[in-house]
């Protein structure tokens, strides 16, 4: 016992244990050739520039496991509070919980003051946080928006450092997408300036990085309003087959049958479309 | 790229201090995606293949076809790693070429295939990462799919797909032409026509999901009368 | 001659790659498809350093990685046999009175993928000659097929026919001059010489044993069980001895996930082999289904 206690570390904070455990059972399920169940990562394009009066951010709506596209439309502009919002690469579980527990804490704090969040306050809850858990939290972020001092834009990296920049880029695609801002970021854009160089930037990354694809999403938040514009575009269109794939009645093998009764009265009934995009 | 980091070491930082000796390795290989298939009929037979050369998360080459014409009735599809393809198919062509000096006559599709096994297990130590699949007509005129597996274990199919998107492809040909798991269909032969409809299908569904495999698909049709090529786009993301 | 190739996944300064060709490399060179050595070497600079500088337990923290790190790394032997292709599989062959009866399944798998559900298990040699596969596809199929050649050539130069263990010995000879490589090979070499019926097990380990029965395969067990239970009996007739060896097989592909699709069913007798049947197992499921109802 009294051992034990003296191993604990004297001091408060996180424990990274399971850090370690986790790599170690890895190499361990490693041996007999599996793998352990990897987290969803959205390997993506995402960005945001400063125009004359607001903040453009975009982004690119694939998720990917591994190499596998697992959603062909998935949203990744969070919302943080009515005047802030934020991109996420890296872990989309990460990206999304980070998000949102920021965006909480966000609504208390100005519930309590009874204004707006500014953008720096954001910024420095999320980094607060990341750094904390010591980039284990895998989220990358673009985090944008509009205060009473004016737009603000700051890209903020797992393990907590953040850049406040007039343009910034993340995720797999950034690179593409930072090529095309560092030829045709201007001072003090006009809006309609700041949407295309962003789409451009956006669809860069969604043809040149494999991790990215899908359409473009963009959030242009000015001083009294935001435009959430989801898509905004679709960068290229889905191929049309032409077979038909339906398969008659009885194709499939029944090999039992049970019929069951159920006395329900039908009060309403309505008939939701699945999305099967 | 600082956010390639990120993703690339698993969310842990980046050691910049000297922390003794770091060993470095050099990789023989590496995997340049693409998706092959071919499909055997009567009197025909299609090799296709995307047209995407990638690597990691970069694309190197949007028009790069994996498929080879070996002779005028039989045609290679090779995915896995390029360089291997390129050297594989040259030593082929090589082989070909040796053959017809010697024989003056062609190589069937089913000598071609045995060749190819025995050219594939000679590097049982060090192999060829490629997946081959070689479509063609046989000596009577039909159509032959053989496959492979990198060291040459070989077999002869009516159709078979091949690289990264064979897991999604090999599925739904084996339901529409091999008529799996359904009771009660009549067994058509297939034709030219659906053979192609259905060899554009399975390719602009994979593209949808194969980050590896999109940009164009190729296809080569192989009949008596020659080999035809046809290009059909597809998605580039 | 060990070579191995490590995929170096931290290295590289890609982003991270792609799993298929991990697990594609896997098999085909089986290399761990992530290298852990950084993991062991260079230290999480934050946080360790912090806990172990204070309390002076390095021993503790770096033992643990770098003993996962050295098993994950061990160039045991468990590493060198996942270069196989046919990895599952279910193979059988027993002699009785009328001569040897081999059946087999038909599925390759490459990791969980079923790669065909129509490979042929059963490699002819020649006329009189049957080798059955398992374990390496691309081994089995080649190293039979230069048997086959040996054969021939003792043939026109002794003008008889090789005898079984004649045959099975040059297998067991040529496979083992290459142990330790990597060669992945369980095959059962079944004829009919002078002697009568012949069955030999040999392996790329350089087993070479005799018997009467053998089953090799992540199945081998279930067929085992069937083939035990059915042999009881003194005097099996051709026919009984096809459905036990049918039987068999079906019962293991019903239970092993790593063997399916058809049933391929030989009967070695005195003028040679001949194929019996080839049946899908779906079928003789329904088949027994029905039998059994």
């Amino acid at each position: 016992m009294a051992t034990l206690s003296v191993c604990q570390p004297p001091f408060g904070g996180f424990s990274f244990e399971y850090c370690k455990r986790n790599a170690v059972l890895a190499a361990e399920v490693a041996k007999v050739g599996c793998s352990i169940p990897a987290a969803r990562k959205t390997g993506t394009t995402i960005c945001g520039v400063v125009f004359k009066d607001g903040i453009v951010l975009g982004a690119d709506t694939r998720a990917t496991e591994g190499m596998i596209v697992a959603d062909k439309n998935c949203s990744k502009i969070h919302y943080i509070s009515p005047n802030i919002y934020c991109c996420g690469a890296g872990t989309a579980a990460d990206t999304e919980m980070t998000t949102q527990i920021i965006s909480s804490n966000l609504e208390l704090h100005s519930l309590s003051t009874g204004r707006l969040p500014l953008v720096a306050t954001a910024n420095r809850m999320l980094k607060q946080m990341l750094f904390r858990y010591q980039g284990h939290i895998g989220a990358a972020l673009v985090l944008g928006g509009v205060d009473c001092n004016g737009p603000h834009l700051y890209s903020i990296y797992p393990h907590g450092s953040t850049d406040k920049l007039p343009y910034v880029t993340m995720g797999s695609g950034s690179l593409a997408a930072m090529a095309v801002f560092e030829d045709r970021y201007e001072q003090d854009m006009e809006e309609e300036d700041a949407k295309r160089l962003v789409r451009d930037a956006i669809a860069a990354g969604i043809f040149n990085d494999l991790g990215s694809g899908s359409n473009i999403d963009l959030c242009v938040i000015t001083k009294n309003k935001v435009d959430y514009l989801r898509p905004h575009d679709m960068a290229n269109l889905k191929g049309i087959r032409t077979g038909n794939y339906k398969y008659k009645r009885g194709t499939t093998g029944v090999l039992l049958k049970t019929v069951t009764k159920l006395d329900l009265e039908v009060v309403e009934e309505t008939v939701q479309t699945m999305d099967t995009s | 790229m600082f956010a390639t980091q990120i993703h690339g070491d698993n969310g842990k930082m980046k050691e910049y201090h000297y922390t003794g000796p770091v060993e470095h390795k050099f990789s023989p290989y590496s995997f340049n995606g693409g998706t092959v298939l071919a499909v055997a009929g009567e009197d025909f037979a299609i090799v296709a293949s995307d047209t995407r050369l990638s690597e990691g998360y970069s694309i190197h080459s949007r028009d790069s076809p994996k498929c080879y014409k070996l002779t005028d009735t039989t045609v290679i599809g090779c995915s896995g790693f390029h360089g291997d393809c390129l050297t594989l198919t040259k030593i082929i062509d090589a082989r070909l070429k040796m053959y017809k000096h010697s024989n003056n006559k062609n190589m069937t599709s089913g000598a071609i295939a045995a060749m190819l096994s025995t050219i594939l297990y000679g590097r049982r130590f060090f192999p060829y990462y490629v997946y081959n699949i070689i479509g063609g007509l046989d000596e009577e005129g039909r159509g032959a799919v053989y496959s492979f597996d990198p060291v040459g274990s070989y077999q002869r199919d009516t159709y078979k797909a091949g690289g990264s998107a064979s897991a999604m492809l090999q599925p739904l040909l084996d339901n529409q032409i091999g008529f799996k798991n359904m009771e009660g269909v009549q067994q058509l032969p297939l034709t030219q026509e659906k053979a192609v409809q259905l060899v554009k299908d399975v390719f602009i569904s994979a593209a949808e999901r194969d980050v590896y495999t999109g940009d164009a698909l190729r296809i080569c049709l192989i009949t008596k009368e020659g080999i035809k090529e046809e290009t059909v786009p597809l998605r580039k993301d | 001659m060990r070579w191995r190739i490590c995929f170096d996944v931290n290295g590289s300064g890609q982003f991270f790659r792609h799993s298929v060709s991990k697990m594609a490399l896997a098999n085909v060179l089986q290399s761990e498809s992530v290298d852990f050595s950084n993991y062991g070497r260079q230290r999480h600079g934050f946080a360790r350093g912090l806990y172990e500088a204070e309390l002076g337990l390095e021993s503790v923290g770096v033992d643990n990685l770098s003993f996962a790190v050295r098993t994950a790394c061990s160039d045991g032997d468990g590493p060198e046999r996942k270069i196989e292709f046919l990895h599952g599989t279910t193979t059988l062959a027993f002699k009785f009175q009328h001569g040897v009866i081999v059946a087999v399944d038909s599925r390759a798998t490459a990791g969980s993928y079923i790669a065909s559900q129509t490979v042929k298990k059963v490699i002819e040699i020649n006329p009189y000659l049957l080798g059955t596969m398992a374990g390496g596809a691309a081994d089995c199929s080649f190293w039979e097929r230069l048997l086959a050649r040996q054969c021939r050539v003792y043939e026109l130069r002794n003008k008889e026919r090789i005898s079984v263990a004649a045959a099975s010995k040059l297998l067991a000879n040529m496979v083992y001059q290459y142990k330790g490589m990597g060669l992945s090979m369980g095959t059962m070499v079944c004829g009919w010489d002078k002697t009568g019926p012949g069955l030999y097990y040999v392996d790329s380990e350089g087993n070479r044993v005799c018997g009467d029965l053998f089953a090799v395969g992540s199945g081998s067990m279930y067929a085992y069980g069937v083939v035990d239970s059915g042999l009881k009996q003194q005097s099996l007739t051709v026919e009984e001895a096809c459905e036990l060896g049918r039987r068999a097989i079906y019962q293991a592909t019903y239970r092993d996930a790593y063997s399916g699709g058809q049933v391929n069913l030989y009967h070695v007798h005195s003028d040679g082999w001949t194929r019996v049947s080839q049946s899908d197992v779906l079928m003789l499921h329904q088949q027994y289904q029905a039998e059994k109802a």
